[in-house]
């Protein structure tokens, strides 16, 4: 597969003299090493970006501060009364976003239900907020089937708009004792993964007299 | 070592650019195909003309394109509260729709349901639709509209159903005259 000497496409043999090179510019070219460096952070940032935003960002809700305030909503629960966030303060809350017509959504309940009888002696909340087309008994009877101990509420798209939009489920919101959002979780992540957010969602302070819920 | 730090050749130096680009290519394509948290947006093939006759069913093959890395459920999913991949058409007078065939579901387990297999549409998929022009129809070109319903999702979390606006045209022609072979009435008989 020798390329013939004078043909187009052929390359000089390399003599001693052109790969010491020294008669050659090389002063104004840019080195191929910088550019791999360069491309390199551009992959890295594009990694992190790329993570960053399936973890989603909660730039759209409401700021106290440095911290995020879970905003209050009214929602229609299953059982029949209102309930608002404000309900459950001083408790951690995590705030699923969910639907009947999800797949992931259906693993994460059962793991739900289990992280409530674990946590909820130290004071965790789940709610549930399906963000459905279907009636309020194919929701009830859904969340039959899946075993359901913690109460589910009748999504609004306003009350999805105040958490960003809620444009992909399932969507996982912890909040702390405190009302504010310590973590959110975009799509289905491993049990262990939003255990470890309840945790930190437990670990914080109740407001102390402020009510710190935005309204 | 001195051979390692020597000044660079031309080639070497063409060659850097390419082989950033190629390398962040590479390191975007690794990440996803669409931006992660945005509802994917299937696509329909421009359906080409088709004609038909007056009082005859004819066959449209409407093709759909589902983006890489998602799936929708297929049009007899495996759950009561999935959502079916659904045509909906809506047709002018005197053309009427027949049967609408859907493809048969690719039965697959996902990450976040290893267990259970669910029936989806991925990649390419194609849905006929029986088009029967009446009798009475006026011939000419017709536009017929429509939308597909659908419901996507991807290996971690799933978009709330959307509708896909579907559209083809065709062309109606009059049925060929009909010669009625009746020897009694035959030019070349004279009396």
């Amino acid at each position: 597969m020798g390329t013939s000497p004078g043909s187009p496409s052929s390359v000089p043999p390399q003599t001693p003299e052109t790969s010491s090179g020294s008669p050659q510019k090389t002063g104004t070219g840019r080195s191929p090493l910088a550019l791999v460096v360069v491309a390199f952070v551009v992959a890295l940032m594009l990694y992190f970006g790329y993570h960053q935003a399936r973890r989603g960002g909660v730039a759209s809700i409401p700021r106290a501060g440095q911290s995020l305030i879970a905003p209050d909503f009214s929602l229609e629960s299953l059982d029949g009364p209102a309930m608002h966030l404000s309900d459950f303060r001083g408790k951690a809350v995590l705030l699923n976003f969910w639907a009947t017509w999800c797949g992931p959504c259906k693993i994460e309940m059962p793991w739900f239900v289990d992280l409530q009888k674990q946590y909820g002696p130290q004071g965790l909340q789940i709610v549930g907020v399906a963000m459905d087309d279907a009636s309020k008994e194919d929701i009830a009877k859904f969340a039959k089937d899946m075993g359901v101990n913690y109460p589910i509420l009748i999504g609004k798209e306003a009350v999805g708009d105040q958490y960003g939009g809620v444009p992909a489920l399932p969507e996982t919101f912890l909040i702390g004792r405190d009302g504010k959002i310590v973590d959110k979780i975009i799509g289905l992540r491993g049990k262990g993964e939003i255990e470890d957010s309840i945790k930190k969602a437990l670990d914080t302070r109740p407001a102390s007299s402020q009510a710190s819920l935005a309204q | 070592m001195k051979e390692l730090f020597a000044p660079k050749r031309e080639g070497d130096r063409r060659r850097g650019p390419l082989f950033a680009a190629a390398f962040v290519f590479l390191a975007a394509s690794l990440t996803s195909p669409q931006t992660p948290g945005k509802a994917p947006t299937l696509s329909m093939v421009p359906v080409p003309l088709t004609t038909t006759q007056r009082a005859k069913a004819t066959t449209v093959d409407l093709d759909f394109r589902v983006p890489i890395g998602y799936h929708i459920n297929s049009n007899a999913p495996k759950d009561e509260f999935l959502i079916p991949t659904a045509l909906k058409m809506d047709l002018p007078t005197d053309i009427v729709l027949g049967k609408i065939q859907y493809p048969a579901g690719e039965d697959v387990s996902f990450p976040f349901s290893p267990d259970e297999k669910l029936s989806v549409y991925s990649g390419d998929f194609t849905i006929a639709v029986d088009v029967h022009p009446l009798g009475s129809v006026v011939p000419g070109k017709y536009q017929i509209r429509g939308v597909l319903r659908y419901q996507a999702c991807d290996n971690s979390a799933c978009y709330p159903p959307k509708n896909l606006p579907v559209s083809f045209e065709v062309k109606v022609v009059k049925e060929p005259a009909t010669h009625h072979a009746n020897p009694a009435q035959s030019p070349h008989v004279h009396n």
